[in-house]
């Protein structure tokens, strides 16, 4: 029964820029992650898939991604803020994918250098999340002054973000489990 | 009697339909398959419950 199968919930990071912020966060969610029994988890980097920009949506499709995500229950998504908006390149690969995502649970992790936490990324993503198939769950991670939150070996320095993530992560594996009986036993009538 | 049940073609178990999406990008390079009411094709999607394993169809090949 699918019940016995742990979770598998990737993180992915999704901003290719160098001395990018967000790869200390998504080390730090990932880890957060991986301290949940019956939770599987992985880091994806989306400088790791290679995609030309030539062409997109699921003409370019990558093997190992797309089999990630039809593997996934649920997904986090490091998303950096960039000029209010998200990084095109994160569009680009998540574009290559839909029915992979569909009746799946997504968190959003918004990160930005100000004070607001990656909240208007976060909002510019949601309507995109819908479109894929994706359910978003109410809590978010805000990691705001992200260059100021870990050290030089990308260690957190503000240990009240572990609490807030726990709840996040809490309500993100809640979804992704009553997603998956839903997916998997409950017939469209 | 006849079941309209895809089956998994990982490990042969019955498939659960839960969704229906459209999918518009498909429409683009196949005009004649489109359903002029939601337009684009519509796409049945289905889950394993023993692999978790995800496939789709057509709703107008059913």
């Amino acid at each position: 029964m699918s019940t016995n199968r742990p979770l598998f919930i990737p993180v992915i990071l999704g901003t290719t820029r160098q001395g990018r912020a967000s790869e200390n966060v998504a080390r730090f969610v990932f880890g957060e992650l991986g301290r949940h029994s019956g939770v599987e988890t992985e880091l994806i980097d989306i400088r790791d898939i290679p995609l030309t920009t030539t062409d997109a949506g699921e003409a370019i499709k990558d093997a190992k991604f797309s089999a990630a995500v039809t593997r996934a229950d649920g997904l986090v998504i490091v998303v950096p803020e960039y000029n209010h908006g998200y990084p095109g390149m994160l569009k680009h690969v998540l574009d290559t994918n839909l029915k992979e995502y569909v009746h799946k649970a997504v968190g959003l992790c918004g990160v930005s250098a100000g004070g607001f936490g990656g909240t208007r990324v976060i909002e510019n993503l949601l309507p995109v999340m819908r479109e894929l198939g994706l359910v978003t769950i109410f809590w978010d991670g805000n990691f705001s002054a992200a260059r100021k939150l870990f050290d030089a070996e990308g260690k957190l320095l503000d240990q009240t973000y572990v609490n807030r993530i726990d709840k996040f992560l809490k309500e993100l594996i809640w979804m992704s489990k009553v997603l998956r009986y839903g997916r998997e036993n409950v017939e469209l009538s | 009697m006849k079941t309209n049940k895809m089956i998994c073609p990982d490990c042969g178990m019955e498939m659960n339909h839960h969704a229906e999406k459209i999918d518009y990008t498909a429409s683009l390079h196949e005009w004649s398959a489109t359903d002029t009411l939601f337009g684009g094709i519509l796409e049945e999607v289905h889950s394993c419950p023993a692999c978790g394993n995800i496939e789709t169809r057509r709703a107008s090949e059913v």
